[in-house]
């Protein structure tokens, strides 16, 4: 079993660096598992927005975990929520075009186990595979256990969820 | 050790934050109109526009101006406000956040130019007050 850190040391976690602004303090943490590296890296520059908005998908998933990393809220009220537990502990990040899915290895700490635009996540109905998928991911890693924050409460995953 | 950077262009970056931001604060500012009993549809109609079209606004689906932005403030009995914070006029500033030993993709730091009030609250801090009208 091993720790974040030594999980780093060993390339099978990427720490994500949200590029804060001086004024503000990282209260949350996102870990990228190397399938989520390589798609950012080459997936991510391309796509262009379903809705056809001014931002694209990686601007707009730039400011999501920028917001989500600065400890800011993540729902206003029950209308507004960028983040949505699916089951068996995996949860997504929602942007209009994007859906990131992962799980929470502590409070505060989000594992990121792959990501997808979101029409093809509801047009291919792949929401299955990918919550298999970060699940068989979080099985496979040798974190130190509990691996995992059971449960669908955002109040046990984040803090300032409103 | 390394980390990850998305590497967006700054003026993009501030953008897309930017828009983000001001979209949270019609959020939070339409679950308080709903509950002064003021409703999606009563927005849409006050400003003269489908319902749909402010859902899709509200949920990033569609483009948010800044026109829009003060409509929609107006019509759930707020006021938008707008600024432009240099840092230089900062006081107090927080040393920057954990730097990356190293990157796998690297962008050049820009200064940031923040929208915010008079008094030098960020834009997205101060709206809400804005939107209580003595």
């Amino acid at each position: 079993m091993s720790t974040l850190k030594e999980l780093e040391e060993a390339r099978a976690l990427t720490r994500f660096d949200p590029e804060l602004r001086a004024r503000e303090l990282p209260e949350r943490r996102i870990y990228m598992l190397p399938r989520a590296v390589g798609w950012a890296e080459e997936k991510l520059p391309a796509l262009q927005s379903v809705w056809q908005i001014d931002e694209t998908p990686a601007e707009q998933l730039d400011a999501i975990l920028a917001e989500f990393c600065a400890g800011e809220p993540l729902a206003a009220g029950e209308d507004f929520k960028c983040l949505h537990p699916i089951e068996d502990g995996i949860w997504e990040l929602k942007t209009a075009d994007l859906r990131v899915f992962g799980w929470f290895y502590r409070k505060e700490t989000f594992i990121w186990s792959a990501a997808c635009l979101t029409d093809v996540v509801k047009d291919s109905d792949l929401y299955f595979g990918f919550v298999k998928q970060a699940a068989r991911d979080r099985d496979l890693l040798d974190l130190d256990p509990p691996k995992f924050v059971p449960g669908e409460n955002p109040n046990d995953v984040v803090s300032a969820w409103y | 050790m390394t980390s990850f950077r998305l590497g967006i262009k700054p003026t993009r970056r501030a953008a897309g934050r930017f828009v983000s931001k001001a979209r949270k604060k019609l959020q939070q500012a339409a679950i308080r109109g709903a509950q002064k009993g003021i409703s999606q549809s009563d927005v849409a109609r006050i400003i003269g526009v489908h319902r749909s079209l402010i859902s899709r606004e509200l949920n990033g689906e569609a483009n948010l101006s800044l026109s829009r932005f003060a409509e929609i403030a107006q019509a759930l009995g707020g006021e938008a406000e707008i600024d432009i914070r240099f840092p230089e006029d900062e006081k107090g500033r927080n040393i920057p956040a954990e730097p990356a030993m190293t990157t796998t993709v690297s962008t050049s730091w820009a200064k940031p130019v923040v929208f915010s009030t008079s008094e030098g609250r960020p834009l997205v801090d101060a709206l809400p007050a804005a939107w209580v009208k003595a």
